[in-house]
């Protein structure tokens, strides 16, 4: 299925996965993650929680399983995890920052 | 969960080589032919600093029409005329001189003459520079977040800079 980028249903991302464009670059410090695209010539600035989920997003089959992972990191609950990647994706995607792929309605 | 601040727009990633093109060895043109290299204790006689500073001049209003009418990543792949960004297998010294003295004219003379002078701008103009002298380059965004964020761009020829890196407190986002 091809990428993504219209902002989906809060219910459709846990199982949909997210990539990250090829014209998206970013690079995390010690205080934020930068992130560029390449596309708008636009700058965005990630806090630290923001940019591990965005690695982690990056990396996991799925939001949900990234906000597993991140659960455990952080000992958090994953239903809170999950719901604040949620938000963070919603925000990505209308950036321009990341791309929806695939993914079932529940 | 913090929002995300939209900082200043830079008007100016990824790796546009060509996969295919096998690059020129050091002092080769692409076809083959012999590119003279200035020898480095050779300063330009008044007519070739003019003749540098008009086509440092052109090569400002290519880049600044390109970055209006396309992203960057396209800009710096046209700009380039078609020559990949290989990375130069050794430091070639007469190569890498030359190469900085362009870098340093390119400052001078955007620094002098009106028009935009910041770093993207600089580095634009000295990729297609070294673009047409064969010289294999790669133009750097970095950024940094502290004290304050700030972004920059500079070139590098072979991994050596040919441009200021700023403070040195830059970390690289993307080579194009």
């Amino acid at each position: 299925m091809a990428p993504d980028t219209t902002v989906p249903q809060t219910s459709l991302l846990p199982t949909s996965s997210i990539k990250v464009p090829r014209h998206v670059v970013y690079r995390s410090f010690p205080s934020e993650t930068v992130v560029l695209n390449l596309e708008t010539g636009k700058y965005h600035g990630l806090n630290a929680t923001a940019g591990s989920m965005l690695e982690a997003l990056e990396s996991a089959a799925s939001v949900h399983d990234a906000a597993i992972l991140l659960a455990g990191r952080y000992a958090q609950s994953e239903e809170v995890v999950e719901r604040d990647m949620c938000e963070l994706c919603n925000a990505l995607l209308e950036r321009g920052l990341i791309e929806v792929d695939g993914g079932a309605a529940p | 969960m913090a929002p995300l601040p939209e900082r200043t727009r830079v008007a100016g990633r990824s790796s546009v080589s060509s996969p295919d093109a096998s690059p020129p060895q050091p002092g080769f043109s692409a076809n083959g032919s012999t590119i003279r290299r200035m020898p480095p204790d050779r300063r330009l006689n008044p007519s070739e600093r003019v003749s540098l500073v008009a086509e440092i001049l052109s090569s400002y209003l290519r880049a600044r029409k390109a970055l209006r009418v396309t992203s960057i990543e396209p800009a710096v792949a046209a700009l380039r005329g078609g020559v990949p960004p290989y990375a130069a297998e050794h430091v070639d010294a007469q190569t890498l001189t030359e190469a900085r003295r362009l870098g340093r004219a390119v400052q001078m003379t955007l620094t002098l003459l009106p028009g935009d002078k910041r770093c993207l701008a600089r580095s634009l103009v000295l990729t297609q520079l070294l673009a047409k002298r064969r010289i294999s380059a790669k133009l750097v965004i970095g950024a940094r977040t502290a004290p304050s964020f700030l972004a920059h761009a500079w070139v590098e020829h072979a991994g050596h800079p040919v441009l200021p890196v700023g403070d040195g407190s830059f970390g690289r986002l993307v080579e194009l």
